[in-house]
């Protein structure tokens, strides 16, 4: 399964490891792109399997899939660097619209509180401020069903990451299929302890370039009021909230593309503090 | 126009030609602004278009009714999630009753003829029931209206029963007899299943397959249904998860690899799971890209193919002897009921033929190559003509009430715009020429254009995408979704002349 037909795949080396990154290649009027950081169970192709070919519609898009590092406790250091280097190789600086998803919104705000001029905006989706209790409780639960090598662990990662009214539309066999996706993904393990420590609450006042914050209604994982806070603490920023669990990239990715699109096309219709309304069909 | 003419014509604000979910939805629009001065002109003696005339046996829409429906006017008491004929029409007749529409409805009207006059400024309409005109005319005709019928040498003199899926008779008994069904779109496989019930013999006559996928449909309980009542917000909630699960899919017509997949290995499993019969099922897998033709929607059909008096018959019509469909292969199936599915004259629109804009200029002609408007509503040549559900409206995935309300927006914005201005509006040829490039632009790499298939979403003469949106549905709303002058050229009336303009409604 490729994420477009003719993408370009490549590889940019950093401290010793290997990152893979895909372009879409196509550049745009603008000449812009749109660099898209995985959530913590994903790659770029299983986060983003509907919201790269939408944003390749308009834009030029490129994706990573982050390594993690050998040691067992990461800090967001090792993965902005990874996001910087595809920078650097692909020459986006100054012209990359960095959209970070759950943790790659987390490693999206660090890029963006401390390398600011590399970026032209930023969004993110489904991110936190600083984990709390609430997520820890779900997060140990999590690495207990790890340590146990559990059965229920997939099933209880489908669980807290779609809405109700999500699974509710699945048959049987797509229940399955959404367990079996999990199984099949990457170790979550190191990110896991990464997410069990994030505390943004100073990156957050440096965030000086035009920022997109989404929030989704229902989501268990990095529930609403996170999103809330974001808003709360970024300078130059705008919001939007989308009514699905925190598996938005899977459950709605169309209407997180309308916004995207919007943001990136027209920043400059939406004042700092705006609230994006959502369309109602 | 003298005296003895202006006693017979009816003078009006804004005419409507139909009185479908276009018609009445902007008919409603209109009303619930304080206009008073409007007119549907409808052909039948009842309102619901399609929805009035396709009355055969087990029809449904393949759009969830939650979304199907007036976002303006929610029902939260749907029977189930894909609603029946009968249902959705007297959704229909209750809105058009409710929102004190049936007043402004002239029924019997069949259009003769539209006329734009220059010296009057207005659109002269004949109708069988008389002569109406008015500033403005919004076509509503739709574009499942007018049955189309396959050319099959020998069809017209068929010695059994013959009738078109929309226009079935009810009077006649379909029990025991030996009934061909022409056709495998929409409409087919909803007839199918239920005709085969009671017929001694069911024979479908096939040209390609189509892809069918499972149909996710329940009765809604006394519960569900109360909740929506009671909670408007949870309907409108469940109404948006609808509109962004179609789409959601529109990628899957960019022909985007995952999206192919997911959509090909849903139809193919469901074909696998329910026709284990490997040579019927060899008949029935599409030679075609996934997308390029409606994707139909069906839990019953394939099993009522599998019946041991059901045959799908892929060798061809040759022609139509006496009582028999005679096939390619030289055998003959006699038949006492052939019902044709054969869909509606989508890609030449009948009511263009109709319609003269200025130097009586005919639509159809200057269409001869395939429908074009700008915004997709408005045409060069035609002042003050709107087309609802006319070129690039239709859609792959999608409900059409989300590109019905999206113009009743546009065209009651414009019409009030004119109304207070009192001018004429006609988009300019460039800016015409412009927004259908950027159309064609968008149709490129799209599985309706590359797929391998021959459907009426391409127009015959130049293989242009004229009936479907080729982007988001969400793009649609955002483009054309709000009345801008920009791209229109605009001359003012001149002063109104009382005088000679009969009588006025």
């Amino acid at each position: 399964m490729a994420l477009l037909k003719n993408i370009h795949t490549g590889k940019v080396s950093i401290n010793g490891q290997s990152v893979t990154y895909y372009d879409s290649g196509e550049s745009t009027v603008s000449g812009e792109a749109v660099l898209l950081l995985h959530g913590t169970g994903g790659s770029a192709e299983n986060n983003f399997w509907a919201l790269f070919p939408m944003l390749a519609m308009r834009h030029r898009v490129v994706a990573l899939d982050f390594i993690d590092p050998d040691s067992a406790d990461p800090d967001a250091e090792h993965y902005v660097q990874q996001v910087l280097e595809v920078i650097r190789t692909l020459r986006l600086s100054g012209i990359t619209h960095l959209v970070g998803y759950s943790f790659g919104a987390v490693v999206g705000a660090a890029v963006a509180a401390h390398h600011g001029a590399f970026l032209k905006s930023l969004t993110l989706v489904a991110g936190w401020v600083k984990t709390d209790i609430q997520q820890q409780l779900r997060n140990d639960i999590w690495r207990t069903l790890y340590d146990e090598n559990s059965k229920a662990l997939a099933a209880f990662s489908v669980f807290t990451n779609f809405s109700q009214a999500f699974l509710n539309t699945k048959n049987a066999a797509e229940m399955e299929g959404l367990i079996k996706a999990v199984l099949a993904g990457p170790d979550r393990s190191k990110k896991m302890a990464f997410n069990r420590t994030v505390d943004l609450t100073n990156d957050l006042p440096r965030i000086r370039i035009p920022c997109l914050v989404v929030g989704c209604t229902q989501d268990q994982t990095a529930p609403i009021r996170h999103s809330r806070m974001l808003f709360g603490g970024i300078k130059d920023c705008r919001y939007a909230e989308i009514n699905t669990g925190h598996g938005v990239v899977h459950e709605r990715p169309s209407e997180l593309f309308a916004m995207i699109d919007a943001f990136v096309r027209n920043a400059h219709d939406m004042p700092t503090g705006h609230i994006l309304k959502n369309s109602h069909a | 126009m003298n005296t003895a003419e202006a006693k017979n014509t009816t003078d009006t604000e804004i005419l409507i030609i139909g009185t479908g979910f276009s018609g009445l939805g902007m008919a409603i629009a209109l009303k619930r602004a304080g206009k008073r001065r409007f007119l549907l002109l409808e052909r039948a003696h009842d309102v619901g278009g399609t929805w009035r005339d396709n009355t055969y046996p087990g029809a449904a829409c393949d759009i969830q009714s939650h979304l199907y429906s007036y976002s303006f006017r929610p029902n939260p008491r749907w029977s189930r999630v894909y609603a029946p004929q009968p249902e959705i029409h007297q959704y229909l007749r209750q809105a058009a009753n409710e929102e004190c529409i049936l007043p402004h409805i002239e029924f019997g009207a069949n259009v003769l003829s539209a006329n734009w006059d220059n010296s009057l400024e207005k659109w002269v309409v004949l109708t069988a029931k008389g002569k109406f005109t008015a500033p403005v005319l919004i076509s509503a005709a739709g574009h499942l209206s007018d049955p189309a019928y396959p050319e099959i040498p020998g069809l017209d003199s068929f010695q059994g029963k013959l009738f078109h899926s929309a226009q079935w008779d009810h009077s006649y008994d379909t029990a025991g007899k030996r009934i061909g069904v022409i056709g495998t779109g929409a409409s087919a496989i909803q007839i199918v299943p239920e005709l085969a019930k009671a017929a001694r013999h069911l024979t479908v006559f096939q040209r390609s397959a189509p892809y069918v996928i499972p149909r996710r449909d329940h009765v809604y309980s006394e519960a569900e249904k109360g909740m929506f009542a009671r909670f408007p917000e949870t309907a409108q909630d469940f109404r948006d998860e609808l509109f962004w699960g179609n789409e959601s899919r529109f990628p899957q017509r960019k022909q985007v690899p995952a999206f192919i997949e997911m959509i090909s290995s849903m139809a193919l499993n469901h074909l696998r799971q329910q026709v284990p019969d490997e040579k019927l099922r060899e008949k029935l897998t599409p030679k075609y890209a996934i997308g390029c033709k409606r994707i139909l929607i069906s839990n019953d059909y394939y099993p009522t193919l599998m019946q041991p008096h059901v045959a799908l018959c892929t060798d061809g019509i040759e022609s139509v002897d006496g009582n028999s469909i005679v096939l390619r292969s030289g055998e003959r199936v006699d038949l006492d009921l052939l019902v044709v599915a054969t869909g509606f004259e989508a890609t030449d629109l009948p009511i263009a033929e109709l319609i003269h804009g200025l130097n009586g200029q005919r639509l159809s002609e200057k269409w001869r190559d395939g429908g074009q408007a700008f915004a997709c509503t408005t045409v060069s040549g035609f002042p003050n003509l709107f087309m609802m559900l006319g070129p690039n409206t239709g859609l792959g995935a999608g409900s059409m009430l989300y590109m019905i309300e999206t113009q009743i927006n546009y065209i009651k914005e414009a019409a009030d715009y004119l109304t207070e201005n009192q001018i004429i509006l006609n988009p300019s040829p460039a800016a015409e020429k412009e927004y259908v490039e950027s159309i064609y632009q968008r149709s490129a790499g799209t599985v309706w254009v590359d797929g391998g298939c021959s459907s009426w979403y391409l127009h015959p003469k130049s293989g242009r995408l004229t009936a479907l949106w080729p982007d988001f549905m969400s793009q649609f709303r955002h483009e054309n979704g709000t009345f801008s002058p920009n791209g229109y050229l605009i001359s003012s009336r001149r002063p109104i002349d009382m005088e000679g303009l009969g009588t006025e409604v």
